[in-house]
């Protein structure tokens, strides 16, 4: 296994348990009201230091265990999984984008509209991951 | 999975190059060795410069790593 697709398992992993945690954790019966901004607020914090930390710490550890790997520079074929997983997370952000326009027509709250903006994100970015890791371990860039 | 329309050599060449390695090819190519295992084994087609880089390696021209498989298409 690469070193970059070492990196997207531990970036999978941890965007899942991170903002896992966040969207399970997080107070839903307060989300219309203004202190439902200031809660997103409040554990958009940890989840955030938590992600830096873990991709730090890991990238740390794979980078001194194989260095050589390390220090590769992107070729051809990562550039090209690259390309595709970030072709496919367009569509979950444009899907997250729509709701939450329509979401206004609702009066959905301002932290209700941040937290669906919020799930529009993380799910794009699960999908980049999730399909550059397919393609890597497929072999081959679609 | 579709196959690609073409096969190659690059295992023979590298047996006869002294067992070049995967990760030996991919250095002098400037790839990385998944991405020489993935064009070996027919899952992953190569730029043209790429190609040509693993041909000059060998100091083979192109169409004698590379060949046109019609059954692949």
């Amino acid at each position: 296994m690469s070193f970059r697709e070492k990196i997207h398992w531990v970036t999978l992993v941890t965007m899942i348990a991170a903002f896992g945690w966040y969207f399970l954790a997080y107070p839903w019966g307060i989300a219309a009201s203004p202190a439902g901004l200031w809660a997103s607020a409040g554990m958009l914090l940890p989840v955030t230091v938590a992600i830096i930390i873990a991709m730090t710490i890991a990238s740390a550890w794979m980078a001194i265990r194989t260095p050589a790997e390390a220090n590769l520079k992107e070729d051809e074929r990562d550039r090209s999984i690259h390309y595709r997983g970030t072709h496919y997370a367009y569509y979950p952000l444009v899907v997250g984008v729509w709701v939450s326009i329509f979401a206004l027509f609702w009066n959905a709250g301002p932290a209700v509209q941040l937290n669906l903006l919020l799930a529009a994100v993380v799910l794009a970015e699960l999908m980049r991951i999730g399909v550059q890791l397919y393609l890597y371990r497929r072999g081959w860039h679609g | 999975m579709a196959r690609l329309p073409f096969s190659n050599d690059i295992r023979t060449l590298r047996f006869l190059a002294g067992e070049m390695t995967q990760a030996e090819l991919g250095e002098r190519v400037g790839v990385t060795r998944q991405t020489i295992a993935a064009i070996e084994q027919g899952k992953y087609s190569p730029s043209l410069e790429v190609a040509f880089r693993i041909a000059r390696t060998f100091g083979k021209p192109l169409e004698q790593v590379f060949g046109w498989d019609e059954e692949g298409r």
